[in-house]
């Protein structure tokens, strides 16, 4: 089984349960072979429960788990693949819904998970997507060359901007071993800043007076992109780029303490349920239950922190006002336990 | 391998081929695996002028039996690759 994981259930890429695939009073071939299988149609409204996901990007992927977590080899499989071809994609975890794992299926008249659509089109399971990727044909499908790191015409450097005290960071870590500084962003836009030898193919910019250098992927979505310095926590790097898909941020309670001590404008909120809040609660947090109108009536530039019991909760909400159209959305880690043990210990643990 | 509990009695892989051959009489079945898990590479005239996923549907369809319910024989086709003979 070399490093599979192991898929807990039985419709994992090639694992059918084969009990439920006639799509609207279509025949399903799998009857043929199975007839004493219950009967299970699609209905209209997860099929257009369907239709709205397909709809929500080029690429989907029906899998079990999400894209940060495959909870199937198979689905890791394919992620990996999606990840590394470089295109944005949304995921469907099938896990969480019933209706959807079996809906997906007699759907597309396809027995397993995962399922890639691409402009809601069914492209195939984990076997045919690795085909597809070793042969390139998913790259042309998806529009992205197959080996840019080898013909893709040349990058123009990107401009990036370095802030003062992030120059001095980066100044001070230098270690004059003739390496320079060297930043990578990947597909999922995580940062890695780092000094390293010189690479074939780099595009090699200079900000703010340091010689940054990288690959072309990362010079394409560097471009604008500006790189602060901030002292807390021991000091970090703070990345802001344009190029970026919106998408909820994590905040660790001393990052909300000083949001609230420099006095920057925020809207934090609260998705708890009455009761939690009797027993303990931010001040200044509104009850998402009584504000959702009113704060899903701002202005999408607004910042929103939202906040829960553990960072689980707020985090469902806060990916949800990303879809509302939301730009700047957080989500507090740890939520407010987090807060009475590492901020304010008054306020009650429960 | 990992273990895989199921009720069925008998050789697997000749239950595999067999499902296959009477789906598509003229296919040539290459099965492999065991603890549930299997690999199918499958040759059949069936297959031509079908993309990929009509084709596996086709074998998919014809072993469904094998791979219905959590006590199934077949837990997973790890691997199925479908050829058109030349």
């Amino acid at each position: 089984m070399g490093s599979r994981i192991t898929c807990r259930s039985s419709d994992s890429s090639s694992v059918p349960d084969f009990q439920s695939l006639s799509l609207d009073g279509r025949t399903s071939a799998y009857e043929v072979s199975e007839p004493k299988g219950t009967k299970m149609t699609l209905s209209d409204a997860v099929k257009s429960q369907i239709e709205a996901q397909l709809a929500k990007s080029r690429v989907v992927l029906f899998m079990k788990g999400n894209k940060h977590f495959p909870q199937c080899g198979f689905s890791a499989q394919v992620v990996k693949i999606l990840t590394d071809v470089g295109v944005p994609f949304e995921t469907v975890n099938v896990l969480q819904s019933p209706e959807i794992r079996d809906g997906i299926k007699a759907y597309t008249d396809w027995p397993t998970i995962p399922q890639l659509y691409v402009d809601s089109k069914f492209v195939g399971g984990c076997d045919i997507v690795k085909d597809l990727h070793a042969s390139g044909e998913l790259q042309s499908m998806l529009g992205v060359a197959a080996k840019p790191e080898q013909d893709a015409a040349p990058v123009a450097p990107p401009t990036i901007h370095l802030t003062p005290s992030a120059k001095q960071a980066v100044v001070a870590a230098d270690d004059a071993s003739g390496d320079t500084l060297r930043l990578e962003i990947n597909a999922e836009f995580q940062y890695d800043l780092y000094f390293g030898p010189k690479e074939p193919n780099d595009v090699e910019t200079t900000a703010n007076g340091v010689v940054v250098r990288m690959d072309r992927a990362t010079a394409k979505r560097a471009n604008g992109m500006s790189i602060d310095w901030v002292d807390t926590q021991g000091g970090a790097f703070k990345i802001e780029n344009p190029n970026e898909p919106p998408r909820v941020r994590a905040l660790s309670v001393e990052g909300l303490k000083e949001m609230m001590d420099k006095g920057e404008a925020f809207e934090l909120v609260d998705v708890r349920t009455e009761g939690e809040r009797a027993l303990a609660k931010l001040e200044t947090a509104k009850h998402l239950d009584t504000h959702d109108a009113a704060i899903s009536a701002m202005d999408k530039e607004t910042v929103l922190v939202f906040q829960c019991h553990h960072g689980m909760r707020s985090r469902n909400a806060a990916e949800l006002f990303l879809r509302k159209g939301f730009r700047k959305v957080y989500n507090l880690e740890g939520g407010i336990d987090a807060w009475s043990i590492k901020v304010d210990t008054t306020v009650p643990r429960y | 391998m990992s273990e895989h509990p199921t009720d069925f009695q008998g050789d697997i892989l000749v239950a595999l081929r067999d499902s296959v051959v009477k789906a598509l009489p003229d296919a040539v079945v290459e099965a492999q695996g065991g603890g549930g898990h299997f690999t199918l590479v499958v040759t059949s005239k069936a297959f031509a002028g079908k993309g990929p996923v009509d084709a596996q549907r086709l074998v998919y369809s014809a072993i469904s039996h094998l791979m219905k319910g959590d006590r199934a024989p077949v837990h997973a086709v790890d691997s199925l690759k479908t050829k058109v003979p030349t």
